[in-house]
C-alpha cells in the first residue's frame, strides 16, 4: 500500500491548493465551517505540510476533514495563495479510497450522501431532484413539503418550472443523452470507482457493527438507520 | 586643475541628501533632482522616529547640504536615463537635459494603497486609518478621534498590509513596519492612556538594536496586547465602529473583536518612476521592484549598469539609520568609480 503522503501528491489537485502555508489564521478566520464546529482549516493545511504520515492518517479518519463546506472562500483570501478548501478535497478523496472515512462518523455519513445526492446526480442530473426528496425518508423537511411533495406537479408548473418534462426551464428533465454522458464522465473521472469502495467500506463496518441479515450479509437499510441516528460525538 | 566631475542625484530624501553632503564634501560637483517641492522625502511626514522617539527634524537639520558645489533642483521628476559616450544623460517630461559623469538614485519608496485590499476597508469605512495617516494626526499635534469626535477606547494595529502577500504581488516583508507599529501603539497610548491597543501580527520582526526593548517597553508599560493572527476582513457596524475576523493561532480559536478605530501598517513599494528609469540602459529591477544590485553582499550600492549606483531604501525598505549608512557607502562606490576612471 501506498503512503498516504503520496496518494495526496498523486493527486493533481494538491498542487494547486497547496503552495506553503505560514500559519497566519486568515483562513480559519473567514471560514464560517470553523465558526461552528472545533475546526481549524489552518491546522489542517500545517498538517499536510509537515508530510507527517501519522498525522495524515488521522486526518483522513477524524471527522474534521468534513466540516468543510466547500464554500472556497479560503482560496481568495490565502496570502500565500494556497486553498485549505482544495487540500480537503484531496484528503477526502483519499479517506474515501482507503477506507478511513468509515472510521469517524461524519465520514461514515459519505454512504447516505453518495445514495442521496451522488444518486440523484446519475438518475436526475440534479444533486437535489424535487421527486428524490420523498417524504418517508425525509420528515425534517416537515408538513408543508409534504404539502408541497404531494401537488409537486401543480406547485412548480405555478412558479414556472418544467419540472421533469422535455424542453427548457428550471427543474426540466434532462435529456437521455447528457445523462449517459454524465455517467461516462464519472466513470473516465474516478467517480465508480470512489463510488464502490465507499458501498464496500460502509458494508464492512455494517458487518463489523453486526448490522447483518439472518445469512450474515450486510443489511444496509439497518445501517442506513444506525447513521442516521448516530450520536453526535462533538 | 582638470574640471569637476559631475554626479547627479535623483531623489532628495535622506538617501540623495547624506549622499550629496558627502560627495560634495569630498570635490565632486552634485545635483540633486526632487520631483516635490521640497526635499527630506518620507521623513516630512512623520512625528517621531523608532527606537528613541526623535524627531525628524533634526535628521534633517543635520544633513541638509550646504555647499557652493550641489546644486538643488525642486518639481522636476526624472522620467528617464540615457547613456551617451560614457555620460549620462536625464530627462524629466519637459525636456530638461542634464548631463552627469555618474548617476546616483535614491528614489526611495512609496506607501502601499491600502484601499487596494478591499477587505480591510481603507476608504470604505471611516475609521480605519494607515500609519501614514497616523504620523501626519500625531505630527499635527492632534489627538486621535474617531470620525465621530471621541477618543477611541479601543484601537487595533494591523501588521504586514501590502506586505508579504501574494494576493497583492508584494511578497516580501516591508522590514520597517513591525518598529512602527510598536511606536505607534506606544504613541497612542501615550496620547490617550484610557485607550486599549491591540497588535495582530503573524511575525514580530524587530530586528533592530533597541526595538525589542520598545516591544517589552509596550507591553510593561503601555499594556498593548499583542495577538499573533492576521486580519482578515473588517466590517462597519451601524455606529460605525468596526469588526474585526482573524484567528488566534496560539489558541487555534477563530476571534471577534470590536474596535473603535484600525489603523493598518502599510507596506513599502519601490518609487513608481524606477520602471521608467530602467529604459535605455542596464539597470535592472528585482523580483519586488526595487532596483537590482549588481552583488547582493558585496556590492549592495552598484546597479547592473556600470556608472549608476543606488542609495537607501531605493535598494529595498529600511529604517532612516539605515538609510544614511548605505547613502555614505554609495559614496564611497561613486568616488571609486569617478577615480578609477581617471587613471
Ligand atoms: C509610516 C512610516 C513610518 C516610518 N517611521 C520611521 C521611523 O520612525 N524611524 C525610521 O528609522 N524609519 C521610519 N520609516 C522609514 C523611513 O521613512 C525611511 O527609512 C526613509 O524615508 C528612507 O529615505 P530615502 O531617502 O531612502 O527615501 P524617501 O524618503 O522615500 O525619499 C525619496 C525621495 O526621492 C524623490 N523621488 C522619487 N523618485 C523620483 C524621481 N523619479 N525624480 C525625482 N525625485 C524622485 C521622492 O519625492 C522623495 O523625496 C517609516 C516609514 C513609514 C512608511
Ligand atoms: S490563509 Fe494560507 S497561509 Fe494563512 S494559515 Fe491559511 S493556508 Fe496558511
Ligand atoms: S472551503 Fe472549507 S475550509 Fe475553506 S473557507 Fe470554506 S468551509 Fe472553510
Ligand atoms: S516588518 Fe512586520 S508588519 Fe512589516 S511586513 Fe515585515 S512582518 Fe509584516
Amino acid at each position: 500500500m501506498k503512503m498516504v503522503v503520496q496518494q495526496l501528491a498523486d493527486d493533481v489537485r494538491l498542487k494547486e491548493g497547496m503552495n506553503a502555508c505560514m500559519n497566519c489564521g486568515i483562513c480559519t478566520a473567514v471560514c464560517p465551517a470553523a465558526e461552528y464546529f472545533e475546526y481549524d482549516p489552518r491546522s489542517i493545511v500545517v498538517a499536510v505540510q509537515s508530510g507527517n504520515e501519522e498525522k495524515i492518517q488521522q486526518l483522513l479518519t477524524s471527522d474534521t476533514i468534513w466540516m468543510c463546506g466547500q464554500c472556497m472562500s479560503c482560496k481568495t483570501r490565502c496570502p500565500r495563495s494556497n486553498c485549505p478548501g482544495i487540500i480537503i478535497n484531496v484528503l477526502r478523496k483519499v479517506s474515501q479510497a482507503t477506507g478511513a472515512f468509515v472510521q469517524s462518523r461524519l465520514g461514515r455519513q459519505q454512504y447516505l450522501i453518495m445514495k442521496t445526492i451522488g444518486a440523484n446526480l446519475l438518475r436526475y442530473g440534479y444533486c437535489i431532484h424535487p421527486s428524490a426528496v420523498d417524504i418517508q425518508n425525509h420528515p425534517e423537511q416537515g408538513p408543508v413539503w409534504e404539502w408541497v411533495y404531494s401537488n409537486r406537479e401543480e406547485v412548480y408548473e405555478r412558479l414556472g418550472a418544467n419540472l421533469d418534462r422535455e424542453g427548457p426551464g428550471a427543474m426540466r428533465k434532462i435529456a437521455t443523452n447528457d445523462l449517459l454522458e454524465l455517467a461516462v464522465i464519472f466513470e473516465q473521472s474516478g467517480g465508480t470507482v470512489l463510488w464502490q469502495s465507499i458501498e464496500t467500506h460502509s458494508k464492512n463496518k455494517a458487518i463489523e457493527l453486526g448490522l447483518v441479515d439472518s445469512q450474515g450479509n450486510p443489511c444496509m437499510d439497518l445501517y442506513t438507520n444506525y447513521l442516521l441516528n448516530e450520536d453526535p460525538e462533538f | 586643475m582638470t574640471k569637476k566631475k559631475h554626479i547627479a542625484i535623483i531623489g532628495g530624501g535622506i538617501a540623495g541628501l547624506e549622499a550629496g553632503s558627502v560627495l560634495t564634501r569630498q570635490g565632486y560637483k552634485v545635483t540633486i533632482i526632487e520631483k516635490e517641492n521640497k526635499t527630506g522625502g518620507l521623513l516630512n511626514h512623520w512625528s517621531s522616529l523608532f527606537p528613541d522617539f526623535s524627531l525628524p527634524g533634526e535628521v534633517l537639520a543635520r544633513i541638509q547640504p550646504e555647499n557652493p558645489d550641489l546644486t538643488l533642483i525642486h518639481n522636476t521628476c526624472i522620467e528617464s536615463i540615457k547613456k551617451e559616450n560614457g555620460r549620462f544623460e536625464l530627462f524629466d517630461k519637459r525636456h530638461l537635459k542634464l548631463y552627469a559623469d555618474a548617476l546616483l538614485l535614491a528614489t526611495g519608496l512609496s506607501v502601499f494603497d491600502a484601499s487596494l485590499k478591499e477587505e480591510y476597508g481603507y476608504g470604505l469605512f471611516i475609521n480605519v486609518i494607515t500609519s501614514s495617516d497616523f504620523e501626519r494626526i500625531h505630527k499635527a499635534g492632534q489627538k486621535l478621534l474617531t470620525a465621530q469626535g471621541d477618543p477611541p477606547k479601543r484601537v487595533a494595529i494591523i501588521h504586514c498590509v501590502g506586505s508579504r502577500d501574494a494576493k497583492v504581488g508584494n511578497g516580501y516583508c516591508s522590514k520597517v513596519c513591525c518598529i512602527t507599529g510598536v511606536k505607534q501603539a506606544i504613541a497612542i497610548s501615550r496620547m490617550l492612556p484610557e485607550c486599549e491597543v491591540f497588535n495582530f501580527y503573524m511575525d514580530l520582526r524587530l530586528y533592530g538594536s533597541k526595538y525589542d526593548a520598545l516591544y517589552l517597553e509596550a507591553q510593561k508599560r503601555h499594556q498593548i496586547q499583542f495577538i499573533r493572527g492576521r486580519l482578515s476582513e473588517v466590517s462597519e457596524n451601524q455606529d460605525q465602529s468596526l469588526q474585526l475576523k482573524a484567528e488566534d493561532t496560539l489558541q487555534g480559536r477563530p476571534l471577534r473583536m470590536q474596535a473603535d478605530m484600525i489603523l493598518l501598517l502599510t507596506g513599502l513599494e519601490a518609487a513608481r518612476q524606477n520602471e521608467n528609469l530602467c529604459k535605455n540602459n542596464h539597470l535592472e529591477l528585482d523580483e519586488n521592484r526595487f532596483f537590482k544590485s549588481e552583488n547582493m553582499q558585496y556590492h549592495r550600492n552598484c546597479s547592473r549598469q556600470e556608472g549608476i549606483f543606488m542609495a537607501g531604501s531605493c535598494i529595498c525598505p529600511m529604517s532612516v539609520n539605515e538609510t544614511l549608512d548605505s547613502a555614505r557607502s554609495a559614496a564611497i562606490e561613486v568616488d571609486n568609480y569617478l577615480t578609477q576612471k581617471e587613471r
